[in-house]
C-alpha cells in the first residue's frame, strides 16, 4: 500500500528545479542574444570609426582618388588584441583603389534599397579567408571634376573577441542563477522540514496516548494543517461520545440481565422447595423470566447488528412488501392470540436499503405492540402506503399509548415508556437507528380513539 | 624570350638567397625547412643546439631577404608546393600580414603566453628577440665631440656643420630594405623630429644600402661617420669583434623590433615546426640564441645587460617595442606605401651618389 509514498519536499524541490532549469534555458537563450546585440554594437562602433577615419583621409587628385591610410585606422581594431583585420576602398565603378581586392560584397538584399539611405554605415557578416568576419560599410559620394559617383570604405574584422564578448557577457549574466538555484532549493529542503515538524509533534502526540486519551490535540500547528487537526480532534469527540454510549450500554446490559438471572435463581431455589402443586406455578416463574432475558439477549443481539450493520451500508434492493409480510410472520408467533391486520395498496414495493436491519426494526415495532397493544382488542394494524417521495409504514396499537413528554426518551436505550412493562427498552432505540440510516424518519402519534401509532417514513430515494 | 629567361633565372637566384643544410644523424626523413632573414653564420649555433635535442631531424636553413622571403613564401604556397615550415623574419609587419591573411598556424604553450603581449599576436605570430634600433658611431670620426644621444642632438649637430658631416651619414634603403622601412615607417608615425632629420640627412647627402652588414662595414672604414636606425644586434657583434664603434640609444624613444616567426598552415613538416618554434622560445632556445648567436632574448628570465630585461634595468632610454597587430598592415597598403617612399625620394633626391 506504501508504494507511492510522497515526499512533500522532494515534489517542492522537484518543482523548483524544473523551474529553475526551464528559466535557466530561457535566460540563457535570452541572454545569448542580448549579449551577442550587445557586443555586436560595442564592436561595429569600433568598426565604423575606423571606417570613418579612412574616410576622412579621402582626396581627389586628378582622376585618382587617393587614400593615406591611418594608422589609427586599423590599430583602434586591436582593442580586439586576436582579431584579423580587413579593408577595402572601392571607387566608382567598383574598382578597388586600395586594400584587400576580394573582399565578400554586401548580401543582395541588405543592399537594397535606396543608395543615399547607405551614406550612413552598414554591417553584415561574411566569410572570407576562412574565418566570418564583421565588416562595415561606409558610402561617401563625390562629385569632382574628374572623379563622381560613391566611394565605399569596407572595413571588417573577425568575430573573435566579440564573440568572446558576448559569451562572457552571457556567463556573466547567468552566473547567479547557480548559487540562486542551490541556495533555493536548500532554502525549500529545510523549509519544508520545519513547516512539517509541528505535523510531527502531532503525531509524536497521538502516538505517546493510551488507548482511552481520546482528549483533543492541543499542540499549536500551523494555519495549514488546523483543518486537519480539527478533524482528527472533531474525530476523537465523536469517538469519546461512541465509546462513552457503549459503556453506558454494556454497562445497563450488565445491570439488564442481572435482575432476570437473579430472579430465576431465586424462583428456581425455591421451586426445590416447592411442593408439587407449587412447582408448577414456580416453573411458569422461571419461564416467565428465562423468556424476558432472551428477549432482552435477542435485542441486545439486534442491537449490535444493527450498530454494525449501520456502519457497513450493505444496501440493495428488495421489496418492501415482501419484507413486512416477512416481518409480521417473524413477529406473531404461531401459537400466540394477537391479531394483526396488514393493509396496503402496492403490489409491489421496490426499495434500496438493508433489508436485514430494516426486518429487525419492524419485527421490533410490531413486538412492542403486541406487548403494549394487548390490552384492548388486541388487534394490530398495520399499512404501507406512498407518501411524496416516500413509504410510509404505519403500526397502530390499541394499547396505553405514550405520553407525549416520554415520547423522545422511549428512543434511548434502556428507557421504556412504563416501567412496570416487559421489555429492555432497545426497541425503539434500534428501530430508530434502523430508520435513520436509510435517511428515514420516525413518529409516535397517538391513535384516534386509543393506542400509540409508530409511523416509518422511509424515502424511495433512487428507484 | 631570352632576356626574361635570363631574368628569371637571376630572380631565383636572388630569391634563393643561400641555403645550407644541417643533415641529420643516421638515417631519417624527418626535415625541416626554415626561411629566415638572419645571417646563417650568427644563427648557426642555435640550429646546432636544436639539433643536440633532435639529431634525427635534418634541418634547411635558408637565407633570403625579408621582402623576398614574403614573395617566395606566397608564391610557394599559392602554387600548392610550400616548402617552408618556419618563417622567420624581421620584416614584423610582412609577418603580421601573412597571419593576417590566414596562412598562419597556431601555436600555444607555456612558453609562448611567456612572450609580452606586444610580441605575440593572434598565437600565430610571435615575436623572438629584442633588438633595438640604435645609433652607432665610428669613435674616430667622433673624436673629441660629444656623442649625440637623442634625435634632436642628432639634428643640431647635423645643422651645425652639414659640410663635415657630407656623405658620412648612413641609413637602410627603406624602398629595399624591409626592416628599414619597417624602422622609417614606425619613425614616420612617433617621432616629430624624423621629417626635419630626413631632410638634414638629405642635405648631408645621406648614403643608403640595402642591409646592415655592409654599412656597418662602411662605418667600421671609417668611411661613414654616423650609422641612423641600425639594428643594434648587428653592431654589438662587430664591437664585440673589436670594432672601433659606439652604440647609442636614442633617448627620446628607442624603437624595438622582434624577429617574428611564424608557421605556415601548410608547412610540411609542421609537426618539426612547432617544435621548433617551442625550442626557439624556451629558456635554453632563448639562452643560446643570446649568448651564442648575439640576438637579444625577448624572455624576461634571460638576464645580462644586451636582453630585454637588462637593457630595461639599463635605462638606456624611452623602449619601444613594435607591437604585433594590426596597425603594422596600415604601411603595407600599396597606396600608403607608394607615398611614404615617393616623399623618401623626394627628399633623399633621384639616386645616392657614392
Amino acid at each position: 500500500m506504501r508504494e507511492s509514498r510522497l515526499s512533500l519536499r522532494g515534489r517542492l524541490v522537484g518543482v523548483m528545479a524544473l523551474v529553475f532549469v526551464g528559466g535557466t534555458v530561457g535566460l540563457y537563450l535570452a541572454a545569448g542574444v542580448y549579449a551577442q546585440t550587445a557586443a555586436d554594437r560595442s564592436y561595429d562602433r569600433l568598426l565604423v570609426g575606423s571606417a570613418l577615419s579612412i574616410a576622412e583621409t579621402l582626396s581627389i587628385t586628378g582622376k585618382e582618388v587617393q587614400v593615406d591610410l591611418p594608422y589609427a585606422a586599423l590599430d583602434m581594431l586591436s582593442a580586439a588584441p586576436d582579431d584579423r583585420v580587413f579593408y577595402r576602398i572601392i571607387g566608382p565603378e567598383a574598382r578597388t583603389i586600395t586594400g584587400y581586392d576580394d573582399l565578400p560584397a554586401m548580401p543582395k538584399q541588405e543592399a537594397d534599397g535606396d543608395m543615399s539611405a547607405l551614406a550612413l554605415s552598414r554591417f553584415f557578416d561574411a566569410e572570407y579567408r576562412g574565418e566570418m568576419v564583421r565588416f562595415a560599410l561606409l558610402g561617401r559620394e563625390i562629385a569632382e571634376p574628374g572623379v563622381s559617383g560613391w566611394i565605399w570604405v569596407q572595413v571588417g574584422q573577425t568575430r573573435r573577441a566579440r564573440d568572446e564578448l558576448a559569451h562572457e557577457l552571457m556567463l556573466r549574466a547567468l552566473l547567479p542563477i547557480g548559487p540562486l538555484t542551490v541556495l533555493s532549493i536548500g532554502l525549500v529542503w529545510f523549509g519544508v522540514g520545519r513547516a512539517l515538524r509541528p505535523l510531527g509533534r502531532v503525531g509524536q502526540d497521538l502516538a505517546l496516548r493510551g488507548p482511552a486519551e481520546l482528549h483533543p490535540v492541543a499542540s499549536p500547528v500551523p494555519s495549514e494543517i488546523v483543518p486537519l487537526v480539527d478533524a482528527i480532534n472533531a474525530f476523537m469527540r465523536r469517538l469519546d461520545a461512541n465509546m462513552g454510549t457503549l459503556r453506558a450500554f454494556i454497562a445497563e446490559a450488565a445491570h439488564q440481565m442481572r435482575t432476570p438471572l437473579a430472579a430465576l435463581r431465586a424462583q428456581a431455589q425455591l421451586a426445590m422447595d416447592d411442593e408439587p402443586e407449587d412447582l408448577r406455578r414456580s416453573l411458569q416463574a422461571v419461564e416467565r423470566n428465562a423468556s424476558k432475558l432472551s428477549r432482552l439477549l435477542d435485542q441486545l443481539l439486534a442491537d449490535a447488528t444493527v450498530i454494525h450493520r449501520s456502519d457497513l451500508r450493505r444496501f440493495e434492493s428488495f421489496d418492501l412488501l415482501q419484507m413486512t409480510h416477512k416481518s409480521i410472520r417473524q413477529a406473531v408467533p404461531i401459537t400466540g392470540n394477537a391479531e394483526v391486520r396488514f393493509e396496503t395498496s402496492f403490489a409491489e414495493a421496490p426499495f434500496t436499503g438493508d433489508e436485514l436491519m430494516l426486518r429487525e426494526a419492524i419485527k421490533n415495532v410490531i413486538d412492542n405492540a403486541m406487548r403494549h397493544g394487548g390490552a384492548g382488542d388486541g388487534a394490530i394494524d398495520i399499512d404501507l402506503f406512498a407518501e411524496d417521495a416516500s413509504y410510509v409504514l404505519r403500526i397502530s396499537d390499541r394499547g396505553p399509548g405514550i405520553p407525549l413528554e416520554s415520547r423522545e426518551r422511549v428512543f434511548e436505550r434502556f428507557a421504556r415508556g412504563e416501567t412496570s412493562a416487559p421489555g429492555a427498552g432497545l426497541g425503539l432505540a434500534i428501530v430508530r437507528q434502523v430508520v435513520e440510516s436509510h435517511q428515514g424518519r420516525i413518529a409516535l402519534l397517538d391513535r384516534e380513539g386509543g393506542g400509540l401509532v409508530v409511523r416509518l417514513q422511509l424515502p424511495r430515494g433512487r428507484q | 624570350m631570352k632576356l626574361h629567361l635570363i631574368a628569371a633565372m637571376m630572380f631565383m637566384l636572388a630569391a634563393h638567397g643561400h641555403a645550407k643544410d644541417y643533415p641529420a644523424e643516421g638515417e631519417t626523413q624527418e626535415r625541416l625547412t626554415i626561411y629566415s632573414t638572419t645571417d646563417t653564420v650568427v644563427f648557426e649555433a642555435v640550429l646546432k643546439d636544436f639539433q643536440e635535442l633532435y639529431p634525427h631531424i635534418a634541418l634547411r636553413y635558408e637565407e633570403l631577404d625579408a621582402t623576398p622571403l614574403y614573395e617566395r613564401f606566397m608564391r610557394e604556397t599559392s602554387a600548392g608546393e610550400t616548402e617552408a615550415d618556419l618563417l622567420l623574419s624581421t620584416a614584423m609587419d610582412l609577418q603580421v600580414k601573412l597571419a593576417n591573411d590566414g596562412y598562419a598556424a597556431s601555436h600555444d604553450s607555456a612558453n609562448s603566453r611567456a612572450l609580452p603581449r606586444w610580441a605575440r599576436w593572434r598565437d600565430e605570430a610571435f615575436g623572438f628577440t629584442f633588438e633595438p634600433a640604435v645609433m652607432v658611431f665610428n669613435r674616430k670620426a667622433m673624436a673629441g665631440r660629444k656623442l649625440p644621444r637623442s634625435r634632436a642632438e642628432l639634428l643640431d649637430m647635423l645643422k651645425s656643420a652639414t659640410d663635415l658631416w657630407r656623405s658620412r651619414i648612413g641609413t637602410y634603403d627603406i624602398s629595399r630594405s624591409s626592416v628599414g622601412y619597417l624602422l622609417a615607417s614606425q619613425d614616420a608615425r612617433q617621432s616629430s623630429e624624423f621629417g626635419a632629420l630626413i631632410e638634414a640627412f638629405a642635405d648631408a647627402n645621406m648614403q643608403i644600402e640595402e642591409n646592415s652588414s655592409t654599412l656597418l662595414d662602411r662605418l667600421e672604414s671609417g668611411e661613414l661617420a654616423i650609422g641612423y636606425n641600425l639594428l643594434g644586434s648587428y653592431a654589438r657583434s662587430r664591437v664585440s669583434a673589436g670594432a672601433q664603434l659606439e652604440i647609442v640609444y636614442p633617448q627620446d624613444h628607442t624603437l624595438v623590433v622582434s624577429r617574428t616567426a611564424v608557421i605556415p598552415k601548410a608547412a610540411p613538416n609542421a609537426l618539426h615546426a612547432h617544435r621548433f618554434l617551442e625550442y626557439l622560445l624556451s629558456l635554453r632556445g632563448q639562452e643560446v640564441m643570446a649568448t651564442r648567436s648575439g640576438l637579444p632574448a625577448i624572455r624576461p628570465e634571460i638576464d645580462g645587460p644586451d636582453n630585454r630585461m637588462g637593457m630595461a634595468d639599463a635605462q638606456v632610454g624611452l623602449l619601444r617595442p613594435i607591437s604585433l597587430g594590426p596597425g603594422l598592415l596600415v604601411y603595407l597598403d600599396a597606396q600608403k606605401k607608394r607615398r611614404l617612399l615617393n616623399s623618401w625620394r623626394a627628399i633623399i633626391g633621384p639616386a645616392p651618389t657614392p
